[in-house]
């Protein structure tokens, strides 16, 4: 779901900056009060292990792959702030080294990746009881794809009639495509974001119960309160 | 220690990464994803690049396998360097 150079309206792409930028001043505060240094290693890795699951296409019929996202993966073990961090760092490598995503586009990228990817699939997840932590984890992960795909349809849609055809894709074209194709690969992002979740609380318990996460235990309330909610 | 157990359980994922990027080769490197497919519906092609970056993700197993190792370490130092900043600033 990487946007490239020259699909979107110049005035779509710099709303999407500004977004961006907005979001990234609301993060930035947020991680300088709560920061803990106790989260910095879990919070590189994470970063560095959604880069690299990122690369794996998987294909998901009719010729289609998708890749996970991992933005609901980061919000549930960080917190959304952290998150939308780890995803921004992400992006920004990928479009500025390796060139997966244009740099007009690094906002809008941002936008439907990594903030909605986050909010959606924290707060999602948060609504879901403990007992219920699997089918939490699935359809925030779920959700946090196909509302970032829909965001990325309502872009295409409007640098279309914007620029009168000359950028974007017509509604009628983006969002039914964009929002079947993303129904799909989201359930492929949801299992394995539940996979790894679940394979995380087995090996490593204590990575579950991180303040961005809901506790395993299920018991203490203030254990799911994430700092940077 | 249940940072060395978080260690080991990212480790267990990145051999699984090591595996999945083979499988990818085999079943769906020729495949776009849905704005790809969203883009070939509609009859639209990927315009120039702004910015020349100066690697791609390789086009077969090694080349992959070598850029997602160099691209996990940049991005490892580079948010663990975002979290150090972001921590100094609030104390």
């Amino acid at each position: 779901m990487h946007i490239p150079d020259g699909l979107m309206d110049p005035l779509v792409a710099a709303a999407g900056w500004i977004i961006a930028l907005s979001a990234l001043a609301v993060i930035t505060r947020r991680l300088d009060r709560r920061m803990d240094d106790r989260r910095l290693p879990l919070m590189a890795l994470l970063a560095a292990g959604v880069f690299v699951a990122q690369m794996i296409n998987f294909p998901v019929g009719g010729g289609t792959s998708g890749h996970l996202v991992g933005a609901a993966l980061a919000a549930i073990l960080l917190g959304p702030a952290a998150g939308m961090a780890v995803m921004m760092v992400i992006l920004a490598i990928q479009c500025l080294l390796f060139g997966d995503g244009g740099i007009t586009a690094l906002g809008l990228n941002f936008l439907n990746m990594g903030v909605i990817g986050c909010l959606a699939g924290y707060y999602v997840f948060r609504a879901f009881p403990v007992r219920y932590r699997n089918a939490g984890i699935f359809a925030a992960s779920w959700l946090a794809v196909f509302l970032g795909a829909a965001a990325c349809a309502a872009e295409l849609a409007a640098s279309s009639i914007i620029s009168g055809g000359d950028f974007g894709i017509a509604p009628f074209i983006a969002f039914p495509s964009m929002m079947i194709f993303y129904a799909i690969i989201g359930v492929g992002e949801a299992i394995i974001t539940t996979g790894i979740l679940a394979f995380l609380a087995h090996v490593a318990p204590g990575m579950l119960d991180m303040p961005g996460a809901r506790s395993t235990s299920g018991s203490n309330d203030k254990d799911e309160v994430a700092p940077d909610a | 220690m249940p940072e060395r157990r978080h260690l080991k359980a990212i480790g267990a994922l990145l051999a699984a990464f090591a595996a999945g990027l083979a499988l990818f080769f085999l079943f769906s490197s020729s495949m776009g994803d849905g704005l790809d497919r969203t883009m070939e519906n509609a009859g639209v092609e990927d315009g120039d690049p702004v910015y020349k970056a100066p690697f791609d993700y390789g086009g077969n197993y090694p080349a992959a396998l070598a850029m997602g190792m160099l691209g996990f370490f940049i991005v490892l130092a580079a948010a663990y360097l975002v979290g150090r900043l972001a921590g100094k600033r609030g104390k």
